[in-house]
């Protein structure tokens, strides 16, 4: 190897970049993608789109209110698992050591992701209570349409969902961010079967059930609290699954 | 290059032939070690406890009660499978995901080989821990008591349906290389069990039955205690479920990386092999009937599989008539003595009342569903055959639920229910009722008697409804024409209802009499 074929100095120190509003992009832009945070999108576009389907027709499991709920709390669950797994990062311990504005990354990738899987699952409710036999239209209608207390319970359910998957990815490895969710989906469904009052088994409550909220929400900022100040559970640091 | 190609080869060590095998075993041992599973166990071995153990414990101390929940309906496999595919995905996407594909691809041992090794590891580890909970669930079950025949047949295509999981997955992280394979294949598991249930719930028949969430007819009132669980539809189902394994397995072998033209000839082989398993099962299943012994597909079917459990039967008297139970049913043996003694008082002096009481073992009927079965007074002298796993629902005694004390209770409640089933069900049988409501003359006998057994007329009506639905719907009160001749009857006396019933029960018990010949 030659320096015959460079013909161009290296850029000089403190030259101001040519675009700055792209330069400030530049880093949340590679954060996102070193957690594959375009393909999570489209995976949760995905699940929106099952969400639809399952409204539209009416795909429903026989049975009592656990059974009732199931695909529609599953999807939801499927969506919290994604956004556990994009805290995954490849980097370890060099991106901790150099990366100030991690924290921020963190927290931003994790409410951002929450309120676009948000998004894609109430905009596919609410057209499936349209499409579908009940005629229902908006939010309103999504629960009309079958889906168990609407898009505010929706919103209570994902979030809590969410935070537990960021809890377990703290825990366990971004990698395995999505087992949280998955446990919590089986907890819930036997708690559903049952006589449960505890308000940690919040998709079992009314939407506007308070004490189910509070712990959603709880849950949901112990998660975002915990991955964006700790972040998840890095394999070179400490023992996890690899 | 030159040089290279102008070297004498060097001649090949020759191999012993133990190499082979046992540099596979090393791998598998390096897998084994390697492997994530280990590390989802405990929390899968805790929703184990949860799902399937802890709701079970409610139920009477049978096997085929305990287990109907998480064998028959297949919450062992839920509680597994999607966290063992997560698992096996993300196993499978190691090396796509580690960008070491092509390092692997140039070593001598063919690549599907290795493939084969991790996600023999992986299902080890997971069949492994599968068949160690059942195991531990089982010794507390036997621990507590409880009786017949473990569903060893379940048990199988459980720890098969787990291998399966485990191939899926492995698949879906081979082919998609990603950090989302584990949380896409887990998903997808939760989902097809979903579906499962959906259709299982829905279909009672035909090729649904393949499904292995779907608990129609595999788990009747009595088996494991008077007859066996039907081997038939665990066969097909674990055809179906290795078929899907070995499918999965055969196509990560299929593609060019894979290895060499003969290998991978083999695994489009061994796919084949596992689509056809798994369609031959479906097809099997489409051919499925319900037995009264559960279902039978007559390709699979084993004559020897009817032969029924034999036992030592225990006994014991109720107002002096033998009642002899199934072992099984010892725990309820002083209840039922008890249940009876007012119905064989009532009866007693008249011509045909059973003079021995055996328990028979309770069938399934699809127009009646579980739980519900008539009881029949046949032969001379006459015998009453008591399909008491028909009231299996109301049962008595230790249901084996720990309570907030951590104590086992005796269901009060379902006492009263239970002492009153079987009034109606023997009153019923003394009648000549059959497996329809009877005449109106026969209904109203069987109110009067049922009377003398210390069950009000006014609270018949609710008791009816533990009967078949076939024998026609209960009243909201009792009134009506059936009622009126039943209080004029009670009001005669029991010595004078006595000597009505010695002369005319069989007019009554041959539907020809009518509600004016009543007195």
């Amino acid at each position: 190897m030659t320096t015959a074929g460079v013909h161009r100095s290296a850029p000089v120190a403190g030259r101001r970049p040519a675009r700055p509003a792209l330069a400030v992009l530049r880093l949340p832009w590679l954060y996102l993608v070193s957690r594959r945070v375009p393909a999570a999108l489209g995976l949760i576009a995905a699940l929106g789109v099952l969400l639809w389907a399952s409204l539209h027709w009416h795909w429903n499991v026989a049975g009592g209110p656990a059974a009732q709920e199931f695909i529609s709390l599953a999807i939801e669950t499927g969506a919290a698992a994604v956004v556990a797994v994009t805290t995954y990062g490849p980097f370890g311990e060099p991106e901790r050591a150099a990366g100030r504005w991690l924290p921020y990354l963190r927290l931003g990738a994790a409410l951002a992701l929450t309120a676009a899987a948000f998004g894609a699952l109430a905009a596919a409710a609410a057209a499936g209570a349209t499409g579908g036999t009940a005629g229902a239209a908006g939010a309103a209608g999504a629960a009309a349409g079958g889906l168990a207390g609407g898009t505010l319970a929706m919103l209570r359910n994902l979030a809590g969902i969410v935070g537990t998957g960021l809890l377990t990815a703290a825990a366990a490895g971004g990698a395995f961010g999505w087992v949280g969710p998955m446990a919590y989906l089986l907890v819930t469904e036997v708690a559903l079967a049952g006589t449960t009052t505890t308000p940690w088994v919040w998709p079992a409550h009314p939407a506007h059930d308070r004490g189910a909220a509070i712990c959603a929400s709880l849950v949901y900022a112990a998660g975002v609290a915990v991955i964006t100040v700790r972040g998840a559970r890095n394999s070179g640091r400490d023992p996890a699954p690899e | 290059m030159t040089a290279m190609t102008a070297a004498p080869a060097r001649p090949r060590a020759p191999r012993a032939a133990s190499a082979a095998p046992l540099t596979a075993a090393r791998l598998l041992r390096i897998e084994l070690r390697r492997n994530a599973m280990p590390w989802v166990l405990p929390l899968i071995a805790a929703l184990f406890w949860f799902d399937s153990y802890r709701p079970s414990t409610g139920q009477p101390p049978f096997y085929l009660l305990r287990t109907f929940w998480n064998m028959g309906q297949g919450h062992t496999i839920i509680d597994f499978g999607p966290f063992v595919a997560g698992v096996a995905a993300w196993m499978g996407s190691r090396d796509g995901r580690r960008r070491t594909r092509d390092l692997v691809t140039v070593v001598p041992r063919a690549r599907y080989t290795a493939q084969l090794a991790t996600w023999a590891a992986t299902a080890i580890w997971a069949v492994g821990a599968y068949l160690v909970c059942v195991g531990v669930m089982f010794a507390v079950y036997a621990h507590q008591g409880v009786a017949g025949e473990p569903p060893w047949w379940w048990v199988a295509v459980g720890a098969t349906a787990v291998a399966a999981f485990s191939a899926a997955g492995f698949a879906v992280g081979v082919f998609f290389s990603s950090r989302f394979a584990a949380p896409l294949a887990a998903f997808a598991g939760f989902f097809a069990m979903a579906e499962s249930s959906q259709t299982g719930f829905r279909d009672s028949g035909g090729w649904a039955l393949i499904l292995p969430t779907n608990s129609n007819g595999n788990f009747q009132p009595d088996s494991g205690i008077f007859y066996r669980y039907l081997p038939d539809l665990p066969i097909a189902r674990l055809m179906f479920l290795g078929g899907i394994a070995v499918a999965a397995l055969g196509l990560l072998g299929l593609p060019a990386w894979a290895g060499g033209p003969r290998l991978r000839r083999a695994a489009a082989v061994i796919t084949v092999a596992g689509v056809a398993a798994t369609g031959t099962a479906v097809g099997l299943a489409s051919t499925a009937r319900l037995s009264p012994h559960g279902i039978v597909i007559p390709a699979l079917h084993d004559a020897a599989s009817d032969q029924p459990i034999r036992y030592a039967p225990v006994c014991g008297r109720a107002a002096g008539v033998p009642v002899c139970l199934n072992p099984a049913y010892r725990p309820y043996l002083a209840d039922v003595t008890a249940a009876l003694a007012p119905a064989l008082r009532e009866v007693s002096g008249l011509p045909g009342a059973p003079v021995r009481v055996s328990q028979v073992g309770a069938l399934y009927d699809y127009s009646n569903g579980v739980g519900s079965e008539a009881m029949t007074i046949t032969g001379h002298p006459p015998l009453l055959s008591l399909p008491l796993g028909a009231t299996l629902g109301t049962l008595p005694g230790p249901t084996g639920d720990p309570g907030p004390d951590g104590r086992h209770h005796h269901r009060a409640s379902a006492t009263g229910a239970f002492d009153q089933t079987l009034g109606l069900l023997f009153a019923h049988a003394f009648v000549g009722a059959g497996n329809r409501a009877g005449t109106p003359a026969q209904q109203a006998v069987q109110a009067s008697l049922m009377q003398g057994m210390g069950i009000p007329l006014a609270a018949q009506p609710s008791v009816l409804n533990f009967g078949p639905p076939s024998w026609a719907p209960a009243g909201k009160s009792a009134s009506g024409p059936v009622y009126v001749a039943a209080r004029r009857l009670t009001a005669l006396g029991p010595a004078a209802r006595q000597a009505w019933l010695a002369t005319h029960l069989t007019a009554l018990r041959s539907g020809q009499l009518t509600l004016g010949q009543l007195p």
